[in-house]
């Protein structure tokens, strides 16, 4: 029986987090396939998920080996690490430290960059465009198949987890196929601002199950934990908004 | 092999992309830790002590980073 007090916070998370993700391979995705063609952007991308596809085949059942609480404090701390990394960035790109990040400039860019590359190489043009979609997909997925890991594994939750990436999938490639340009309208920094939030409750979370701890409330401690890291981050956020009086010596 | 470094490198930077950072939650994490394990405290005091450091960890990482950043634009150019 799912318990959903744990499987809405987990799926969200891989909901939310695969969104952003795939948004940016999807932006790789259709420059390829704008300057080659589709068929190096299929190619390219059918080979990335299959690759995905054998390292989840391999690493799935080595994760039924480990110790549970070895498990959650490996996780928790890889997810404290990934996350509050994550919650940071967002938190100076919200207060305007940092630029946001711009589908529209990076599919400007990218299309310079591979038009380049493509020009260099007057033989096995598609080759290079393919590759390209590859390592897009490759290198954004492998960031999706850990969270997807993270937030499921603990709790024996990886089948729901997974299907909320996979319906980030989904909805990027429909809404993507309809548009037919880069997605960036999507909120990106509002999405990973929550996706920092998720993650880092959850390192919380499993890092103290990991240690020992017995949280109060269980699994409903998710959400005490994801209010106290919205609340700092939107605060740090403010703080280093405001400008910095001048020192006086 | 361009494929394989871009992936350790993405692998490498998912985790640790500011050095200070990674070791401060890790430092966080072995408090908790010698909380729990080393101490007559209960269990949740170690808890706690994690949240609340890496709630501290974060905030003064936003604080310095902001700091560098806007340091580097008000700081003229070098001549030479």
């Amino acid at each position: 029986m799912l318990d959903w007090s744990t499987a809405t916070p987990a799926i969200g998370a891989a909901f939310l987090a695969s969104l952003v993700e795939v948004v940016e391979a999807f932006t790789i995705v259709l420059v390829v396939a704008t300057l080659r063609g589709w068929k190096p952007a299929v190619l390219g991308t059918g080979a990335a998920l299959a690759t995905l596809g054998a390292v989840v085949l391999v690493l799935g059942p080595l994760l039924d080996r480990v110790p549970l609480h070895a498990l959650q404090l490996v996780i928790g701390v890889l997810l404290l690490l990934f996350g509050i990394g994550w919650l940071r960035k967002a938190s100076l790109r919200a207060a305007g430290v940092i630029p946001l990040h711009d589908e529209n400039a990076i599919f400007a860019q990218e299309t310079a960059e591979l038009s380049e590359a493509v020009r260099r190489q007057q033989t096995s043009q598609d080759w290079i465009a393919g590759i390209a979609a590859y390592k897009a997909v490759l290198l954004e997925g492998l960031e999706v198949i850990f969270i997807v890991i993270a937030v499921g594994a603990g709790r024996e939750l990886l089948w729901p987890a997974s299907l909320g990436a996979l319906a980030a999938c989904a909805l990027v490639l429909v809404v993507g196929v309809i548009a037919h340009r880069p997605l960036s309208r999507v909120p990106e920094n509002t999405l990973k601002f929550g996706v920092g939030v998720m993650l880092s409750a959850f390192g919380v979370f499993w890092t103290g199950e990991g240690l020992g701890v017995d949280w109060p409330g269980q699994d409903l401690a998710l959400f005490v934990f994801a209010a106290v890291f919205l609340l700092a981050g939107l605060m740090s956020a403010r703080m280093v908004r405001q400008p910095v009086p001048e020192v006086v010596q | 092999m361009s494929i394989l470094k871009d992936v350790l490198s993405e692998l490498f930077g998912m985790f640790v992309g500011d050095a200070r950072l990674t070791a401060a939650i890790l430092a966080m994490v072995a408090v908790a830790a010698v909380l729990i394990d080393g101490t007559a405290l209960p269990p949740l005091a170690g808890g706690i002590a994690l949240l609340a450091g890496c709630i501290a960890v974060l905030v003064v990482s936003v604080r310095r980073e902001a700091r560098q950043r806007g340091a580097a634009i008000a700081r003229p150019p070098e001549d030479g």
